[in-house]
Formats: structure tokens, sequence, C-alpha cells
């Protein structure tokens, strides 16, 4: 087990979450999506912090950070979804275009 | 106590009068007319506390040693200061400007009652007397400018003050056009006496003109061209020929301004200006005579046209033209004495006969024509003793006030210029005394007509301001005189460098009193007798007549200028505006946006993998240019 290891799995995690947030329909895959990449750049994060870094503390510290901040996002996403469902009976982010030009 | 320090109250008075009837004046009880009165009154006050505080402090020698400054701003090595400068000139123009204004005021509750905008007839009298006060003291140009703008503002606005009538719209703005002309030309003048000396302040400025240190002389084109364009200014604000058609139409307005404005203080503006920057005109001969040509040309044109006219109002409009055409006659021949004495007498006798023109349009229903006048002395005795005095004044009859300083300028003029001068000042004197006669025979005097019989006496109001004015006029003439108590005649006080005793001489003197009694006897016989010896005169002078009548077709030349050169220009101009500036400037650039916006919108397609695609390569783009900048 290397760090190249670490940062291979990285490395495709996060194409796979960025292939899910560009092709998928659904708002709920979307998000499932964006919480893969962040969870890429977590182990990211905790590879180099345990691997490469003088001081390993940093890396953990932030990785922790973005735990809470995808916590938070999730939260309000999941409202926002929701609420959608409710106004328009579907959660196909193909529909929801107000904002064209 | 009250000194010269505190001369810059005189305008400040006035000035808060202005904001106080103008934001709170409606709700008063009055409408807070009496404000601008109390106002003016505390300045006429303070005014006799500047004046003994001048003479306890004895005379100053030059110009500019008592200023009192306040920093107003600085931009770069430039500093402008709130600064007054009280010397005997300006101290002498407070005491016109206060008293005048003060007869005037009060006159005007009389005469301006029951009119609906009383109060913002008041306003601009106060703003108008707080403008005039400041444009005297003021110790800078750049002050000075502001205060000249700001009568000239009061003036359009009194004239325009029943802008409900066609005429007086169109005589506020004729006004405000024609003396524009000659502000434009004073602008410059400063400027250029600014950019070559760098500082605004008028004591300096003169230093330099007149005892430069070495190496600071100021070239002699810069001399002489502000010299002429500051004259420009004063040709438009005190109506000299060629810019003096705004004067006779400025009756328009109510005739207490006219009194005020156009022939006490505002129209004097430009003589004051004159007076004030004196040795700068000093320094170019040219220009002081050119100073006196345009004083005298106006004198004989305006005493020529007030012969003819057949309106009071714009008879005695002439006669103050041909009076200011005096009192720069007498600049232009060194006389500063005797333009400012005559500005003072005039000032106050054109004033008071102003007032009683109004006087008699109040018993008249407004009526302006002499034609329809007649016999008012039996109606109304105040009125006509006061344009008596007026008249007999300034036709320079001795020993009234006109009388004096019109002998000051026939001395002036007989020692600074050449004969011909002389000789035409006398022919104007003569026209004025003849003018004067006709106005004071044919209005007051003679059988009542059929118009005058109902007139009456105007109330106390309006008389007594007229009463006071005469008394003055009777008595003012003798401050020519040493009066004792260290008083020495206004020769020594008005301009210590060029200190002389009032004197009569021995041929001229004679001369003019026999003239302006002659004039006088001329012109009441005349005018006293047949009408058909005076048609038969008309006749024989026809195409004279025609071309005073018609005033020397200036108006038609002038309009001619409007309509085929100016509006022709303007007319080319406004198409360049139209198609240049206007379609494609201000137009253009907005076109040009909604044409991109138009274009880009396509761009925005509310699909959320377009603008996921759209981070992912802006990402790669990044992340690439940052990886070959690490290379």
């Amino acid at each position: 087990m290397t760090l190249l290891h670490f940062e291979i799995l990285s490395a495709a995690l996060f194409c796979l979450g960025l292939y899910g947030v560009l092709a998928r329909r659904s708002a709920v895959l979307i998000l499932m999506a964006i919480e893969l990449m962040l969870n890429a750049v977590n182990i990211n994060l905790v590879a180099f912090a345990a691997y490469g870094s003088p001081e390993p503390s940093t890396g953990m510290v932030i990785a922790i950070f973005v735990i809470t901040i995808a916590a938070a996002e999730v939260a309000l996403a999941l409202g926002i979804i929701l609420r959608l469902f409710r106004e328009r009976s579907s959660i196909n982010v193909d529909e929801i275009d107000l904002m064209r030009g | 106590m009250i000194g010269m320090e505190q001369a810059w109250l005189i305008p400040v008075y006035s000035f808060a009068a202005f904001v106080l009837i103008a934001m709170v004046g409606r709700y008063l009880p009055g409408k807070g007319v009496y404000i601008s009165i109390i106002a003016i009154l505390a300045g006429f006050v303070t005014f006799w506390f500047v004046l003994a505080d001048l003479f306890d402090r004895s005379l100053p020698d030059t110009f500019g040693e008592w200023h009192f400054m306040l920093e107003w701003f600085t931009t770069g090595d430039l500093t402008v200061a709130w600064g007054i400068v009280v010397d005997p000139l300006s101290v002498t123009m407070l005491g016109l400007v206060t008293f005048v204004a003060l007869a005037v005021q009060v006159y005007s509750l009389a005469y301006m009652k029951g009119d609906s905008r009383i109060d913002a007839y008041f306003a601009y009298h106060a703003l108008f007397a707080a403008s005039m006060l400041t444009l005297v003291l003021a110790d800078n140009l750049l002050l000075l400018y502001v205060a000249w703008e700001l009568v000239g503002l009061c003036s359009y606005l009194l004239i325009g003050f029943w802008w409900e009538r066609r005429s007086a719209a169109e005589a506020a703005k004729k006004a405000f056009v024609t003396t524009r002309i000659g502000d434009v030309g004073l602008l410059i003048g400063i400027l250029i006496l600014v950019t070559s000396t760098g500082t605004f302040d008028i004591g300096e400025i003169l230093q330099r003109v007149t005892d430069p240190a070495p190496g600071e002389e100021l070239r002699n084109a810069a001399i002489w061209g502000s010299a002429v364009l500051i004259f420009l200014g004063a040709v438009g604000k005190s109506a000299q020929f060629p810019l003096h058609v705004w004067l006779p139409d400025a009756m328009a307005g109510p005739t207490p301004v006219s009194a005020l404005i156009h022939a006490a203080t505002m129209v004097v503006a430009g003589v004051f200006l004159v007076a004030r920057l004196f040795p700068l005109f000093e320094e170019v001969p040219n220009v002081t005579l050119l100073i006196a040509s345009v004083g005298l040309l106006t004198a004989l044109m305006g005493a020529g046209m007030a012969l003819v006219s057949t309106d009071l109002k714009r008879i005695l409009a002439y006669s103050t033209m041909s009076h200011l055409g005096f009192m720069l006659l007498a600049l232009g021949a060194g006389g500063f004495t005797a333009a400012i004495f005559h500005l003072v007498a005039h000032g106050v006798a054109k004033a008071m006969l102003f007032l009683t023109a109004g006087s008699v349009m109040h018993a008249m229903d407004n009526e302006t024509d002499i034609r329809k006048m007649g016999g008012l002395r039996h109606k109304m005795p105040i009125t006509t003793a006061a344009f008596a005095i007026g008249a007999l004044a300034l036709a320079g009859v001795p020993p009234l006030s006109a009388f004096f300083s019109k002998d000051e300028i026939l001395l002036a003029v007989q020692e600074g210029l050449n004969p011909v001068f002389l000789v035409f000042f006398l022919v104007a004197a003569l026209l004025s005394a003849l003018y004067m006669a006709r106005a004071l025979r044919l209005v007051f005097f003679g059988p009542l007509s059929q118009e005058t019989e109902h007139a009456h006496e105007s109330p106390s109001l309006m008389t007594v301001p007229l009463i006071v004015l005469g008394l003055v006029t009777l008595v003012l003439g003798f401050v020519a005189l040493p009066l004792g108590g260290g008083f020495e005649g206004i020769g020594h006080f008005l301009f210590v460098e060029h200190v002389h005793n009032f004197e009569f001489h021995a041929v001229w003197a004679p001369v003019g009193i026999v003239l302006a009694l002659g004039g006088f006897v001329t012109g009441w016989v005349l005018y006293a007798g047949p009408v058909e010896r005076v048609d038969r005169i008309r006749k024989r002078f026809s195409p004279l007549h025609q071309l005073l009548v018609n005033k020397f077709y200036l108006d038609d030349l002038y309009q001619w200028g409007i309509d085929q050169v100016a509006l022709r220009a303007a007319r080319i101009v406004a198409v360049f505006d139209r198609l240049v500036v206007n379609d494609g400037g201000v137009n253009g650039f907005g076109g040009t946006v909604v044409n991109a916006g138009n274009r880009f919108r396509y761009l925005v397609t509310g699909k959320l993998y377009n603008y996921g695609i759209g981070i992912v390569i802006g990402v790669i783009f990044v992340a690439l240019a940052l990886w070959t900048r690490t290379l």
C-alpha cells in the first residue's frame, strides 16, 4: 500500500462522481454523485496527511471540515429537492430550466 | 461693537432672509415679507457703523489695506478666500445699495400688495440684496464673478416675475441672454488675469499689474486682453452700446424692480467693476479711450431715444442708459471720483424717478403711455414733487445732487480727453435736461386728461420712500464740499491716490449750468406750447426721428442676426446632434448591447449538465495553466 494506490482510488472515485453529476437526470442521483466526489477528495487529503505531510493534522482537519460541509449541503439540497418534487411532481433536472435565456 | 471686520454681516443678513422666506415664508403671517425688510434695515444700520469705523481708522492708503479673509477652498497652489475688502469705494456702494433697497422694499409692500406670489418676490429681493452686497465687498475675482452672476439671475427672475405675460417672459430671457454675452467676456478676462498672476485676489492682481516685482511683469497682451474683456462684461451689465438692448425691455418687470435693479444697483455693477479694477485700466490708455467712447456713444443714443419715447418707464430706462454712459465716460477720462459720485447721485435720483413712475402707474391702472397722462400734479402732489426733484437733479440743475457729480464729470472729461468728447458730453447733458423737462411737463402738468381724472395719490407706504429719497437727492450733492469734522469732500474720500478738491471750472461750469437750465426751459416751453409746433419739428427731422423711434434699428438687426445666422447654424448643429451624437453615439451603444444580448442568450440553456461541462472545462484549463507554469 503506497500513496499511489490511494491516489488511484481517489481519482477513480472522483471521475465516477463527475460522470454521475454530468450524466444523470435525477436530482437525487446527482446529489449522491457529488457526495462521491467530496469523499474522493477526502481520501486524497487523508492520504497525503498520512504519507507526505510534515504536519499530518492539517489534512485531517480539512477532511473533517469537508465532511461537515457535505452534511450541511445534503440537508439543504434534499430540502430543495423535496420542495421541487411537491411543485412539479418530478425531480428530472432537464425539466428545470426556468433560467433559460 | 460692530466695525469694519463685521461688514460681511451685511450681505449675510439678506441671504438669511432669502433662505427663511424661501423655506418657511408661506407659513408665516403676511408670508414673511417683513423678514427681508428687517434684514436690509439691519444691513443699512450696520453700514453706518462700518462707515464710522472707516473714518475712525483713517483712510487706507492703497487698495486692499483692509481685508478680512476666511479660507474658501484650496486647489493645488491656488487658495481662494471668502474675502471682503472694506475701502471707501465698497463702503459707498454698501450705503447706496442698502439705502435704495430699503426704500424700494418698503415701497413694494404697498405696490405688490395682494399679489399671490409676494413671498417669492421678497425672497428674490433678499437674494438680490445679498448678491449685490457681496459683489461690492468681494476682494477676489471669483467671489465677485459668482455674485455678478447671481445678480443677473435675480434680475432675470424679477423681470420675469409676471411670467404669465408673454412680454415679461421674453424680456427676462432677452436680458439674461444679452448680459450673458458680456459675462462670457468677463469670465475669460478674469481667467486671463488669474492664469497670468496665479491668484484671484484683486489687490495682488492690481499690485502685479501696476507695480510688479522685477521679473514678474505681465505680458502686455495679457493686460490689454483682460482689460478689454472685463470691460465687455461691464458693457453687458451696464447696458452700454452695443449690448444695451435688454434694458428698455426689462421694464416689463414690476416697477420697484426697475427702480432697484435697473436703475440704482445692478446696472451700475459694470461701472463698479471698472472702478474696482481701475488701476488695471489705467495701464492701457487705448482701453480707457474705448471706455470713454462707448460711454459717450451710449449717453448720446440713450438721450436721443429717451427724447422720443412715449412710454414713461422706457424714458427712464433710456435715461439710465445715458447716465451709465456718463459714468463710463468719466472713468475713461480718469475721473474715478466723478464716476462713483455720479453713480450714487444718479442711483438715488433714478430710483426715486422709477418709484414715482410706479406711483403713477398705480394710480392709472398700469398705464405707462405719457400721451394719455397730464395734469397729475392736481391729483398726486407728493409724487409730482418727487418727480420734479429727480428730473431737475438729473438735468443737472444746481444745487441738486447730480449737478455736483455732473460738474465733476465735466472737469474730468475736460482734463483727460479730447475736446470733442467735451462737446458731445455737453450735447448729451443738454438732451438729458430736455427729455426730463418733457416727461415732467407731459405727465404732471397741463390739463387733466380723460384717463387721469380718477387718479389718486398713492398710500403712505409708497410716498414715504419717495419723500426720503427726494430729501436725500436734495442734499446729497453737498458731500462734494468739505463738511468739516475731518471730511474734506468726496474727492478726498473715495480715491486717495487721486485726491482733489471740488472746484468749479471758470468756463465750463457756467456753460454746464446754462445748458442744463436752458435745456430744461426749452423742453418745458416746447411741450407746454401747442402740439403743432412739436409736430412741425418732428416732421422737419423726420429721418432722425424715425431712427430714434426705431431704436437705431439695432433690435431689428439683432433679430435678423438671430433668425438668419444663429438659428440656421443651430439647425445644422441640431442635425449633427441628432444623427451623430444621438443615433450613433447614445442609441448606438444601447443598440450594440441589445444585439449582443440577443446573440448570447442562446448560451444560457438552463440545462444543468451544460453548466457542469462548462465548469469542468474551465477547471481543466486553469489546472493546465497552473501546471504549465510550474514546468
